[in-house]
Protein backbone atom coordinates (compact mmCIF):
# COMPACT_ATOMS: atom_id res chain seq x y z
CA UNK A 1 0.00 0.00 0.00
CA UNK A 2 1.29 3.06 -0.87
CA UNK A 3 1.45 6.18 1.49
CA UNK A 4 -1.23 8.26 -0.27
CA UNK A 5 -3.49 5.22 -0.38
CA UNK A 6 -2.99 5.18 3.43
CA UNK A 7 -3.50 8.49 4.14
CA UNK A 8 -6.65 8.84 2.05
CA UNK A 9 -8.05 5.36 3.88
CA UNK A 10 -7.51 6.78 7.32
CA UNK A 11 -8.41 10.14 7.22
CA UNK A 12 -11.22 9.65 4.65
CA UNK A 13 -12.53 6.36 3.99
CA UNK A 14 -12.24 4.92 7.88
CA UNK A 15 -11.82 7.98 9.46
CA UNK A 16 -11.08 7.25 12.87
CA UNK A 17 -14.47 9.08 14.52
CA UNK A 18 -17.25 9.16 11.52
CA UNK A 19 -16.44 5.07 10.89
CA UNK A 20 -14.89 3.57 13.17
CA UNK A 21 -16.10 5.30 16.50
CA UNK A 22 -12.63 5.47 17.39
CA UNK A 23 -11.79 8.45 20.28
CA UNK A 24 -15.63 9.47 20.64
CA UNK A 25 -15.21 10.32 24.11
CA UNK A 26 -13.04 13.28 23.37
CA UNK A 27 -15.05 14.08 20.18
CA UNK A 28 -17.83 14.57 22.51
CA UNK A 29 -16.46 15.93 25.44
CA UNK A 30 -13.94 18.60 24.09
CA UNK A 31 -15.87 19.68 20.72
CA UNK A 32 -17.67 22.47 22.42
CA UNK A 33 -14.97 24.80 21.38
CA UNK A 34 -12.69 25.71 18.25
CA UNK A 35 -9.53 26.26 20.28
CA UNK A 36 -9.32 23.47 22.66
CA UNK A 37 -10.57 21.61 19.66
CA UNK A 38 -7.62 22.12 17.67
CA UNK A 39 -5.45 21.32 20.69
CA UNK A 40 -7.04 18.17 21.56
CA UNK A 41 -6.53 17.38 17.79
CA UNK A 42 -2.75 18.17 17.46
CA UNK A 43 -2.42 16.15 20.89
CA UNK A 44 -3.73 13.36 19.37
CA UNK A 45 -1.87 13.37 16.15
CA UNK A 46 1.15 13.75 17.56
CA UNK A 47 0.19 10.85 20.05
CA UNK A 48 -0.80 8.67 17.46
CA UNK A 49 1.55 9.16 15.25
CA UNK A 50 4.80 8.11 17.80
CA UNK A 51 3.00 5.59 19.49
CA UNK A 52 2.22 3.74 16.17
CA UNK A 53 6.09 3.82 15.62
CA UNK A 54 7.02 2.79 19.22
CA UNK A 55 4.54 0.04 19.16
CA UNK A 56 5.36 -1.40 15.74
CA UNK A 57 9.18 -1.55 17.27
CA UNK A 58 7.81 -3.00 20.38
CA UNK A 59 5.96 -5.86 18.64
CA UNK A 60 8.66 -6.44 16.05
CA UNK A 61 11.75 -5.93 18.66
CA UNK A 62 10.36 -7.95 21.73
CA UNK A 63 7.13 -9.64 21.34
CA UNK A 64 7.98 -11.26 18.23
CA UNK A 65 11.42 -12.15 18.52
CA UNK A 66 10.37 -13.49 22.23
CA UNK A 67 7.64 -15.15 21.30
CA UNK A 68 5.53 -12.92 23.80
CA UNK A 69 2.68 -11.84 21.11
CA UNK A 70 -0.11 -13.07 23.75
CA UNK A 71 1.14 -9.74 25.92
CA UNK A 72 0.30 -7.46 23.13
CA UNK A 73 -1.99 -5.53 24.61
CA UNK A 74 -0.87 -5.40 28.28
CA UNK A 75 2.82 -4.08 26.83
CA UNK A 76 1.20 -1.83 24.40
CA UNK A 77 -0.82 0.44 26.73
CA UNK A 78 1.83 0.76 29.09
CA UNK A 79 4.06 2.29 26.23
CA UNK A 80 1.28 4.59 25.69
CA UNK A 81 1.14 5.49 29.33
CA UNK A 82 4.46 5.96 29.44
CA UNK A 83 4.91 7.97 26.07
CA UNK A 84 1.83 9.93 27.05
CA UNK A 85 3.74 10.94 30.49
CA UNK A 86 6.94 11.54 28.95
CA UNK A 87 5.45 13.84 25.95
CA UNK A 88 3.90 15.48 28.88
CA UNK A 89 7.05 15.78 30.62
CA UNK A 90 9.26 17.20 27.75
CA UNK A 91 6.64 19.89 26.09
CA UNK A 92 6.77 21.15 29.59
CA UNK A 93 9.63 21.25 29.73
CA UNK A 94 10.89 22.33 26.07
CA UNK A 95 7.80 24.81 25.48
CA UNK A 96 5.66 26.24 28.00
CA UNK A 97 3.62 27.99 26.48
CA UNK A 98 3.10 24.71 23.93
CA UNK A 99 2.26 23.14 27.47
CA UNK A 100 0.16 25.80 28.08
CA UNK A 101 -2.50 24.86 24.84
CA UNK A 102 -1.84 20.89 24.75
CA UNK A 103 -1.08 20.05 28.62
CA UNK A 104 -4.86 19.79 29.57
CA UNK A 105 -5.99 17.61 27.21
CA UNK A 106 -2.36 15.17 26.96
CA UNK A 107 -3.63 13.12 30.47
CA UNK A 108 -6.63 12.53 29.26
CA UNK A 109 -4.76 11.06 25.65
CA UNK A 110 -4.05 7.41 27.40
CA UNK A 111 -7.50 6.12 27.09
CA UNK A 112 -8.08 7.69 23.73
CA UNK A 113 -9.00 4.23 21.61
CA UNK A 114 -7.68 6.16 19.09
CA UNK A 115 -4.27 5.61 20.10
CA UNK A 116 -4.32 1.95 21.32
CA UNK A 117 -6.50 1.36 18.10
CA UNK A 118 -4.27 2.56 15.22
CA UNK A 119 -1.13 0.37 17.35
CA UNK A 120 -3.43 -2.59 17.01
CA UNK A 121 -4.88 -2.30 13.51
CA UNK A 122 -0.95 -1.08 12.18
CA UNK A 123 0.02 -4.11 13.57
CA UNK A 124 -2.46 -5.90 13.04
CA UNK A 125 -2.48 -5.13 8.82
CA UNK A 126 1.30 -5.66 8.64
CA UNK A 127 2.69 -2.44 7.85
CA UNK A 128 6.73 -1.87 8.24
CA UNK A 129 7.57 0.85 10.30
CA UNK A 130 7.19 3.56 7.91
CA UNK A 131 3.77 2.54 7.25
CA UNK A 132 2.94 2.63 10.69
CA UNK A 133 4.30 5.64 11.11
CA UNK A 134 2.01 7.16 8.86
CA UNK A 135 -0.80 5.36 9.54
CA UNK A 136 -0.88 6.59 12.90
CA UNK A 137 -0.47 10.13 11.23
CA UNK A 138 -3.38 10.02 9.42
CA UNK A 139 -5.58 8.39 11.87
CA UNK A 140 -4.52 11.56 14.04
CA UNK A 141 -5.19 13.97 10.75
CA UNK A 142 -8.87 12.12 10.72
CA UNK A 143 -9.74 12.50 14.40
CA UNK A 144 -7.97 16.51 13.77
CA UNK A 145 -10.35 16.76 11.00
CA UNK A 146 -13.91 15.63 12.21
CA UNK A 147 -13.08 17.49 15.46
CA UNK A 148 -12.28 20.74 14.19
CA UNK A 149 -15.69 20.32 11.73
CA UNK A 150 -17.37 19.52 14.78
CA UNK A 151 -16.37 22.22 17.16
CA UNK A 152 -17.37 24.87 14.40
CA UNK A 153 -20.92 23.48 13.86
CA UNK A 154 -21.00 23.13 17.98
CA UNK A 155 -20.05 26.70 18.42
CA UNK A 156 -23.14 27.82 15.70
CA UNK A 157 -25.45 25.39 17.57
CA UNK A 158 -24.71 27.03 20.96
CA UNK A 159 -26.61 29.91 19.98
CA UNK A 160 -29.62 28.10 18.14
CA UNK A 161 -33.20 27.50 19.82
CA UNK A 162 -32.93 23.78 20.16
CA UNK A 163 -35.31 21.94 22.08
CA UNK A 164 -34.33 21.16 25.75
CA UNK A 165 -34.25 17.27 25.22
CA UNK A 166 -32.14 18.10 22.46
CA UNK A 167 -29.53 20.46 24.09
CA UNK A 168 -25.52 19.59 24.57
CA UNK A 169 -24.57 15.69 24.17
CA UNK A 170 -28.06 14.12 21.83
CA UNK A 171 -27.93 17.14 18.99
CA UNK A 172 -23.86 16.66 19.01
CA UNK A 173 -24.54 12.97 18.25
CA UNK A 174 -27.01 14.21 15.80
CA UNK A 175 -24.63 15.91 14.03
CA UNK A 176 -21.87 13.77 13.98
CA UNK A 177 -24.66 10.95 12.71
CA UNK A 178 -24.77 14.11 9.58
CA UNK A 179 -21.43 13.88 9.02
CA UNK A 180 -21.02 10.37 9.04
CA UNK A 181 -23.64 10.54 5.90
CA UNK A 182 -21.41 13.28 4.37
CA UNK A 183 -18.35 11.23 5.17
CA UNK A 184 -20.30 7.67 2.82
CA UNK A 185 -19.45 9.32 -0.20
CA UNK A 186 -15.48 8.51 0.65
CA UNK A 187 -15.35 4.49 0.38
CA UNK A 188 -12.95 2.00 -1.23
CA UNK A 189 -14.54 2.87 -4.50
CA UNK A 190 -12.52 6.12 -4.58
CA UNK A 191 -9.08 4.83 -3.33
CA UNK A 192 -9.45 2.24 -6.54
CA UNK A 193 -10.41 5.29 -8.93
CA UNK A 194 -8.06 7.48 -7.40
CA UNK A 195 -5.13 5.61 -7.60
CA UNK A 196 -6.44 2.26 -9.52
CA UNK B 1 13.08 9.07 49.51
CA UNK B 2 15.32 6.59 47.83
CA UNK B 3 13.39 3.88 49.60
CA UNK B 4 10.25 5.01 48.87
CA UNK B 5 10.88 4.71 45.50
CA UNK B 6 12.33 1.42 45.17
CA UNK B 7 8.96 -0.16 46.97
CA UNK B 8 6.79 1.79 44.65
CA UNK B 9 8.96 0.59 42.11
CA UNK B 10 9.10 -3.02 43.33
CA UNK B 11 5.08 -3.30 43.87
CA UNK B 12 4.47 -2.07 40.16
CA UNK B 13 6.83 -5.12 39.28
CA UNK B 14 5.23 -7.61 41.06
CA UNK B 15 1.75 -6.41 39.63
CA UNK B 16 3.09 -6.51 36.42
CA UNK B 17 5.37 -9.97 36.79
CA UNK B 18 1.84 -11.83 38.45
CA UNK B 19 -0.21 -10.15 35.51
CA UNK B 20 2.29 -11.30 33.16
CA UNK B 21 2.44 -15.06 34.84
CA UNK B 22 -1.09 -15.44 34.69
CA UNK B 23 -1.58 -14.33 31.37
CA UNK B 24 1.32 -17.23 29.77
CA UNK B 25 -0.60 -19.92 31.98
CA UNK B 26 -4.37 -18.84 30.35
CA UNK B 27 -2.34 -18.79 26.87
CA UNK B 28 -0.74 -22.13 27.20
CA UNK B 29 -4.32 -23.97 27.94
CA UNK B 30 -6.17 -21.45 24.95
CA UNK B 31 -3.17 -21.36 22.14
CA UNK B 32 -3.72 -25.37 21.09
CA UNK B 33 -7.75 -24.34 21.49
CA UNK B 34 -7.57 -21.68 19.17
CA UNK B 35 -4.97 -23.36 16.34
CA UNK B 36 -7.00 -26.25 16.26
CA UNK B 37 -10.53 -24.54 15.66
CA UNK B 38 -8.60 -22.73 13.17
CA UNK B 39 -7.60 -25.69 11.42
CA UNK B 40 -11.06 -27.51 11.44
CA UNK B 41 -12.85 -24.37 10.52
CA UNK B 42 -10.80 -24.85 7.02
CA UNK B 43 -11.12 -28.81 7.08
CA UNK B 44 -14.83 -28.23 7.41
CA UNK B 45 -14.74 -25.43 4.22
CA UNK B 46 -12.28 -27.52 2.42
CA UNK B 47 -15.00 -30.47 2.31
CA UNK B 48 -17.57 -28.38 1.62
CA UNK B 49 -16.18 -26.94 -1.53
CA UNK B 50 -14.21 -30.19 -2.54
CA UNK B 51 -16.37 -32.34 -4.89
CA UNK B 52 -14.18 -35.67 -5.87
CA UNK B 53 -10.36 -36.36 -5.47
CA UNK B 54 -7.62 -36.14 -2.97
CA UNK B 55 -6.56 -32.60 -1.83
CA UNK B 56 -2.58 -32.25 -1.88
CA UNK B 57 0.17 -30.52 0.02
CA UNK B 58 -0.24 -26.90 1.14
CA UNK B 59 1.69 -24.62 -1.65
CA UNK B 60 2.21 -21.07 -1.19
CA UNK B 61 0.68 -18.41 -2.75
CA UNK B 62 2.28 -15.62 -4.78
CA UNK B 63 2.16 -12.90 -1.98
CA UNK B 64 -0.54 -10.82 -4.03
CA UNK B 65 -3.92 -12.14 -4.29
CA UNK B 66 -3.59 -15.81 -3.23
CA UNK B 67 -2.63 -16.73 0.31
CA UNK B 68 -1.94 -20.26 -0.51
CA UNK B 69 -3.29 -23.47 -2.28
CA UNK B 70 -4.18 -27.21 -2.24
CA UNK B 71 -3.84 -28.97 -5.64
CA UNK B 72 -6.12 -31.78 -5.83
CA UNK B 73 -5.41 -34.84 -7.86
CA UNK B 74 -7.69 -37.52 -9.08
CA UNK B 75 -5.93 -41.13 -9.56
CA UNK B 76 -2.80 -38.77 -9.29
CA UNK B 77 -3.45 -36.12 -12.01
CA UNK B 78 -4.07 -32.59 -11.11
CA UNK B 79 -7.99 -31.84 -11.56
CA UNK B 80 -8.50 -29.01 -9.55
CA UNK B 81 -7.13 -26.08 -7.19
CA UNK B 82 -8.83 -24.57 -4.07
CA UNK B 83 -7.47 -21.59 -3.86
CA UNK B 84 -7.04 -19.07 -0.77
CA UNK B 85 -8.12 -15.96 -2.21
CA UNK B 86 -7.21 -12.42 -0.33
CA UNK B 87 -9.41 -9.02 -1.99
CA UNK B 88 -10.56 -6.23 -0.13
CA UNK B 89 -14.44 -5.65 1.39
CA UNK B 90 -16.03 -2.68 1.95
CA UNK B 91 -15.51 -3.39 5.84
CA UNK B 92 -11.81 -4.88 5.40
CA UNK B 93 -10.05 -7.75 4.09
CA UNK B 94 -11.68 -10.52 2.47
CA UNK B 95 -10.67 -13.84 2.74
CA UNK B 96 -12.30 -16.46 0.07
CA UNK B 97 -11.38 -20.15 -0.74
CA UNK B 98 -12.58 -21.67 -3.58
CA UNK B 99 -12.33 -24.77 -5.72
CA UNK B 100 -11.11 -23.75 -9.32
CA UNK B 101 -11.04 -26.36 -12.42
CA UNK B 102 -7.52 -26.85 -13.83
CA UNK B 103 -9.32 -24.77 -17.05
CA UNK B 104 -9.89 -21.73 -14.83
CA UNK B 105 -13.54 -23.02 -14.00
CA UNK B 106 -15.43 -21.65 -10.54
CA UNK B 107 -16.64 -24.52 -8.98
CA UNK B 108 -17.73 -23.68 -5.50
CA UNK B 109 -16.64 -20.70 -3.47
CA UNK B 110 -16.85 -19.55 0.64
CA UNK B 111 -16.17 -16.38 1.70
CA UNK B 112 -14.36 -17.02 5.25
CA UNK B 113 -13.65 -13.67 6.82
CA UNK B 114 -14.57 -10.14 6.31
CA UNK B 115 -15.90 -7.39 7.76
CA UNK B 116 -18.92 -5.85 5.49
CA UNK B 117 -22.11 -4.71 6.78
CA UNK B 118 -24.50 -7.00 8.45
CA UNK B 119 -27.77 -6.83 5.53
CA UNK B 120 -26.07 -5.89 2.62
CA UNK B 121 -22.25 -7.03 2.36
CA UNK B 122 -22.34 -9.97 5.20
CA UNK B 123 -24.99 -11.52 2.68
CA UNK B 124 -21.71 -12.75 0.62
CA UNK B 125 -21.10 -15.18 3.69
CA UNK B 126 -24.63 -17.45 2.63
CA UNK B 127 -23.60 -20.15 0.26
CA UNK B 128 -26.08 -18.91 -2.41
CA UNK B 129 -24.30 -15.47 -2.97
CA UNK B 130 -21.02 -17.49 -4.64
CA UNK B 131 -23.95 -19.51 -6.95
CA UNK B 132 -23.73 -16.76 -9.26
CA UNK B 133 -20.29 -17.41 -10.11
CA UNK B 134 -20.10 -21.25 -10.41
CA UNK B 135 -19.37 -22.62 -13.77
CA UNK B 136 -17.70 -19.13 -15.16
CA UNK B 137 -14.06 -18.43 -15.43
CA UNK B 138 -13.47 -20.91 -18.47
CA UNK B 139 -15.26 -20.70 -21.34
CA UNK B 140 -17.47 -17.63 -19.93
CA UNK B 141 -15.73 -14.82 -17.97
CA UNK B 142 -16.33 -14.01 -14.33
CA UNK B 143 -18.84 -11.59 -13.45
CA UNK B 144 -16.90 -8.82 -12.67
CA UNK B 145 -20.10 -6.02 -12.85
CA UNK B 146 -23.32 -6.03 -12.33
CA UNK B 147 -24.20 -5.92 -15.74
CA UNK B 148 -22.96 -9.17 -16.76
CA UNK B 149 -25.37 -10.32 -14.64
CA UNK B 150 -29.06 -11.72 -15.09
CA UNK B 151 -31.13 -8.76 -13.82
CA UNK B 152 -32.21 -11.10 -10.61
CA UNK B 153 -29.08 -11.85 -9.84
CA UNK B 154 -28.09 -7.94 -9.63
CA UNK B 155 -31.03 -6.40 -7.60
CA UNK B 156 -29.39 -8.71 -4.50
CA UNK B 157 -26.12 -7.33 -4.58
CA UNK B 158 -27.75 -3.45 -4.93
CA UNK B 159 -26.47 -1.86 -2.06
CA UNK B 160 -23.14 -3.92 -1.89
CA UNK B 161 -21.50 -2.71 -4.66
CA UNK B 162 -18.10 -3.08 -3.04
CA UNK B 163 -18.40 -6.14 -1.43
CA UNK B 164 -19.62 -7.83 -5.19
CA UNK B 165 -16.45 -6.35 -6.80
CA UNK B 166 -13.99 -7.66 -4.00
CA UNK B 167 -15.12 -11.17 -4.50
CA UNK B 168 -15.13 -10.89 -8.09
CA UNK B 169 -12.00 -9.66 -8.58
CA UNK B 170 -10.66 -12.33 -6.04
CA UNK B 171 -12.18 -15.09 -7.93
CA UNK B 172 -11.25 -13.62 -11.42
CA UNK B 173 -7.98 -13.61 -9.94
CA UNK B 174 -7.89 -16.90 -8.60
CA UNK B 175 -9.13 -17.89 -12.05
CA UNK B 176 -6.31 -16.52 -14.14
CA UNK B 177 -4.16 -18.20 -11.73
CA UNK B 178 -5.64 -21.76 -11.75
CA UNK B 179 -5.27 -21.38 -15.54
CA UNK B 180 -1.54 -20.01 -14.87
CA UNK B 181 -0.87 -23.56 -12.75
CA UNK B 182 -2.44 -25.39 -15.63
CA UNK B 183 -2.47 -28.95 -13.90
CA UNK B 184 0.69 -28.95 -13.00
CA UNK B 185 1.75 -29.83 -8.98
CA UNK C 1 -26.06 -2.50 49.82
CA UNK C 2 -28.62 -3.41 46.65
CA UNK C 3 -28.56 0.28 45.60
CA UNK C 4 -24.85 -0.41 44.65
CA UNK C 5 -26.38 -2.84 42.27
CA UNK C 6 -29.29 -1.10 40.64
CA UNK C 7 -27.45 2.60 40.08
CA UNK C 8 -25.37 1.32 37.30
CA UNK C 9 -29.00 -0.05 35.78
CA UNK C 10 -31.03 3.65 35.51
CA UNK C 11 -29.81 6.40 37.66
CA UNK C 12 -25.91 6.08 36.94
CA UNK C 13 -26.32 4.37 33.54
CA UNK C 14 -22.89 4.71 31.95
CA UNK C 15 -23.97 4.81 28.18
CA UNK C 16 -27.06 6.91 28.64
CA UNK C 17 -26.41 9.34 31.73
CA UNK C 18 -22.55 9.45 32.02
CA UNK C 19 -21.61 9.09 28.63
CA UNK C 20 -18.44 7.33 29.12
CA UNK C 21 -17.67 3.64 26.79
CA UNK C 22 -19.32 5.35 23.60
CA UNK C 23 -16.53 3.63 20.51
CA UNK C 24 -17.54 -0.03 21.76
CA UNK C 25 -21.13 0.81 22.06
CA UNK C 26 -21.49 2.33 18.92
CA UNK C 27 -18.93 -0.12 16.76
CA UNK C 28 -20.75 -2.93 17.80
CA UNK C 29 -24.08 -2.64 18.27
CA UNK C 30 -24.30 -3.73 14.01
CA UNK C 31 -26.15 -6.96 15.37
CA UNK C 32 -27.57 -7.84 19.21
CA UNK C 33 -25.14 -11.05 19.74
CA UNK C 34 -21.92 -9.04 18.68
CA UNK C 35 -24.15 -6.77 21.46
CA UNK C 36 -24.34 -9.33 23.96
CA UNK C 37 -20.84 -10.72 23.23
CA UNK C 38 -19.38 -7.30 23.99
CA UNK C 39 -20.93 -6.37 26.90
CA UNK C 40 -20.48 -10.45 28.63
CA UNK C 41 -16.64 -9.28 27.92
CA UNK C 42 -16.84 -6.04 29.56
CA UNK C 43 -19.48 -7.38 32.95
CA UNK C 44 -16.14 -9.65 33.75
CA UNK C 45 -13.10 -7.81 33.16
CA UNK C 46 -15.48 -4.76 34.96
CA UNK C 47 -16.29 -7.55 37.77
CA UNK C 48 -12.70 -8.85 37.98
CA UNK C 49 -10.15 -5.72 37.82
CA UNK C 50 -12.79 -4.23 40.49
CA UNK C 51 -12.41 -7.35 42.66
CA UNK C 52 -8.87 -7.17 42.42
CA UNK C 53 -8.37 -3.53 42.86
CA UNK C 54 -10.23 -3.78 45.85
CA UNK C 55 -8.24 -5.80 47.01
CA UNK C 56 -4.65 -4.67 46.52
CA UNK C 57 -5.92 -0.99 47.43
CA UNK C 58 -3.21 -0.85 49.96
CA UNK C 59 -0.87 -2.79 48.10
CA UNK C 60 -0.93 -0.28 45.06
CA UNK C 61 1.07 2.86 45.96
CA UNK C 62 -1.06 5.72 45.56
CA UNK C 63 1.42 7.93 42.95
CA UNK C 64 1.48 5.33 40.41
CA UNK C 65 -2.10 3.80 40.88
CA UNK C 66 -3.44 4.39 37.13
CA UNK C 67 -0.62 2.62 35.57
CA UNK C 68 -1.54 -0.33 37.91
CA UNK C 69 -4.82 -0.65 37.22
CA UNK C 70 -4.06 -0.28 33.87
CA UNK C 71 -1.66 -3.38 33.67
CA UNK C 72 -4.70 -5.21 36.28
CA UNK C 73 -7.40 -4.23 33.29
CA UNK C 74 -5.42 -5.06 30.81
CA UNK C 75 -4.47 -8.89 31.98
CA UNK C 76 -8.50 -9.77 32.35
CA UNK C 77 -8.89 -7.60 28.77
CA UNK C 78 -6.14 -10.26 27.10
CA UNK C 79 -7.80 -13.47 29.32
CA UNK C 80 -11.11 -11.92 27.54
CA UNK C 81 -9.84 -12.38 24.24
CA UNK C 82 -7.65 -15.29 24.27
CA UNK C 83 -10.61 -17.45 25.56
CA UNK C 84 -12.97 -15.74 23.12
CA UNK C 85 -10.61 -16.60 20.45
CA UNK C 86 -10.34 -20.30 21.68
CA UNK C 87 -14.25 -20.76 22.01
CA UNK C 88 -15.98 -18.13 20.34
CA UNK C 89 -13.91 -17.48 17.32
CA UNK C 90 -17.16 -16.10 15.02
CA UNK C 91 -17.66 -14.01 17.62
CA UNK C 92 -14.03 -12.78 17.97
CA UNK C 93 -13.79 -12.11 14.28
CA UNK C 94 -16.69 -10.28 14.34
CA UNK C 95 -15.93 -7.85 17.39
CA UNK C 96 -12.22 -7.43 16.46
CA UNK C 97 -10.12 -4.70 17.12
CA UNK C 98 -12.64 -3.85 20.06
CA UNK C 99 -12.21 -6.60 22.29
CA UNK C 100 -8.63 -5.66 23.25
CA UNK C 101 -9.46 -1.89 22.93
CA UNK C 102 -12.18 -2.90 26.22
CA UNK C 103 -8.78 -1.56 27.96
CA UNK C 104 -9.16 1.87 27.00
CA UNK C 105 -13.07 1.17 28.51
CA UNK C 106 -13.48 4.50 30.39
CA UNK C 107 -16.02 2.76 32.30
CA UNK C 108 -13.73 0.25 33.88
CA UNK C 109 -10.84 2.26 34.79
CA UNK C 110 -13.66 5.17 36.01
CA UNK C 111 -15.03 2.56 38.45
CA UNK C 112 -11.85 1.42 39.70
CA UNK C 113 -10.87 5.26 40.48
CA UNK C 114 -14.25 6.13 41.54
CA UNK C 115 -15.14 3.48 43.34
CA UNK C 116 -13.65 0.03 43.92
CA UNK C 117 -9.81 2.23 45.26
CA UNK C 118 -12.15 2.96 48.25
CA UNK C 119 -14.79 0.15 49.06
CA UNK C 120 -14.61 -3.26 50.77
CA UNK C 121 -14.45 -6.04 47.66
CA UNK C 122 -18.31 -6.75 47.93
CA UNK C 123 -19.51 -3.61 47.47
CA UNK C 124 -17.30 -3.50 44.60
CA UNK C 125 -18.34 -6.48 43.29
CA UNK C 126 -22.14 -5.32 42.99
CA UNK C 127 -20.71 -1.73 41.46
CA UNK C 128 -18.95 -3.97 38.85
CA UNK C 129 -22.13 -6.16 38.12
CA UNK C 130 -24.25 -3.08 38.20
CA UNK C 131 -22.37 -1.09 35.66
CA UNK C 132 -21.74 -4.28 33.63
CA UNK C 133 -24.86 -5.13 33.05
CA UNK C 134 -26.38 -1.51 32.51
CA UNK C 135 -23.65 -1.37 29.87
CA UNK C 136 -24.90 -4.90 28.55
CA UNK C 137 -28.89 -3.21 28.43
CA UNK C 138 -28.62 -0.17 26.66
CA UNK C 139 -25.90 -1.71 24.17
CA UNK C 140 -27.90 -4.20 23.75
CA UNK C 141 -30.71 -1.61 22.84
CA UNK C 142 -29.04 -0.02 20.27
CA UNK C 143 -27.94 -3.38 18.58
CA UNK C 144 -31.60 -4.17 18.64
CA UNK C 145 -32.95 -1.16 17.10
CA UNK C 146 -30.07 -0.75 14.82
CA UNK C 147 -30.82 -4.38 13.29
CA UNK C 148 -34.41 -4.41 13.26
CA UNK C 149 -34.87 -1.25 11.74
CA UNK C 150 -31.22 -1.86 9.63
CA UNK C 151 -31.34 -4.82 8.01
CA UNK C 152 -34.76 -6.82 9.44
CA UNK C 153 -33.21 -9.22 11.60
CA UNK C 154 -32.41 -10.01 15.21
CA UNK C 155 -29.82 -12.32 15.57
CA UNK C 156 -29.76 -14.32 18.61
CA UNK C 157 -27.12 -16.74 20.02
CA UNK C 158 -28.10 -20.27 18.01
CA UNK C 159 -30.41 -18.70 15.90
CA UNK C 160 -31.44 -15.98 13.71
CA UNK C 161 -35.31 -14.58 13.55
CA UNK C 162 -36.23 -12.43 10.73
CA UNK C 163 -38.43 -9.84 11.33
CA UNK C 164 -41.09 -9.51 8.49
CA UNK C 165 -42.18 -6.89 6.56
CA UNK C 166 -38.95 -4.57 7.89
CA UNK C 167 -36.86 -7.10 5.92
CA UNK C 168 -37.57 -7.01 2.59
CA UNK C 169 -36.80 -3.20 2.86
CA UNK C 170 -34.99 -2.90 5.70
CA UNK C 171 -33.63 1.36 6.52
CA UNK C 172 -29.80 0.45 5.69
CA UNK C 173 -28.50 3.55 6.83
CA UNK C 174 -28.88 2.82 10.54
CA UNK C 175 -27.00 -0.54 10.05
CA UNK C 176 -23.90 2.19 8.80
CA UNK C 177 -21.99 4.20 11.47
CA UNK C 178 -24.38 7.47 10.36
CA UNK C 179 -27.61 5.48 11.76
CA UNK C 180 -25.39 4.32 15.02
CA UNK C 181 -24.70 8.04 15.71
CA UNK C 182 -28.54 8.80 15.17
CA UNK C 183 -29.70 6.15 17.17
CA UNK C 184 -27.68 7.00 20.06
CA UNK C 185 -28.55 11.00 19.39
CA UNK C 186 -32.11 9.99 19.85
CA UNK C 187 -31.48 7.67 22.77
CA UNK C 188 -29.76 10.12 24.38
CA UNK C 189 -32.83 13.19 23.80
CA UNK C 190 -35.15 10.82 25.28
CA UNK C 191 -33.67 10.28 28.59
CA UNK C 192 -32.28 13.82 28.77
CA UNK C 193 -35.98 14.36 28.33
CA UNK C 194 -37.25 12.14 30.97
CA UNK C 195 -35.06 13.68 33.33
CA UNK C 196 -35.90 17.01 32.49
CA UNK C 197 -39.70 15.98 33.39
CA UNK C 198 -38.43 14.78 36.56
Amino acid sequence: MTFIAIIITYVFINNFILNQFMGMCPFIGVSKDYESAVGMGFAVTFVTSVASLATWCVQHFLLIPFGLTYLQTITFILVIAALVQFVEMVVHKVSPSLYKSLGIFLPLITTNCAVLGIALIAVGKNYNALESFVAGLAAGLGFLLAIVLMSCIRERLADEDIPKAFKGAPIAFITASLMALAFMAFDAALLNNLIG
Amino acid sequence: MIKTVISIALRLMIICLVAAGALAYVNGITAPQVAASKAQAELDALSVINQAGTIGKKVEGDGAGVNYYFPVTDNGTVTNYILSLKSQGYGGDLIILANFKANGEIIDAKLMEDAETPGLGKKAEESWYMNKFKGTGASTPVPVKKTMLAAADADVISGATITFTGVSKALEYGSDFAKKLGGQQ
Amino acid sequence: MIKEFTKGLFKENPIFVIALGLCPTLATSTMVINALGMGAGVIFVLVCSNIFISLLKDFIPDTVRIPAYIVVIAAFVTIVQMVMEAYCPALYAALGVFVPLIVVNCIILGRAEAFANKNKVLPSILDGLGMGIGFTISLTLIALIREVLGSGTITLPGCVITVPGISLAPIRVIAFPAGALLVLGLLRAYFQHRSIKK
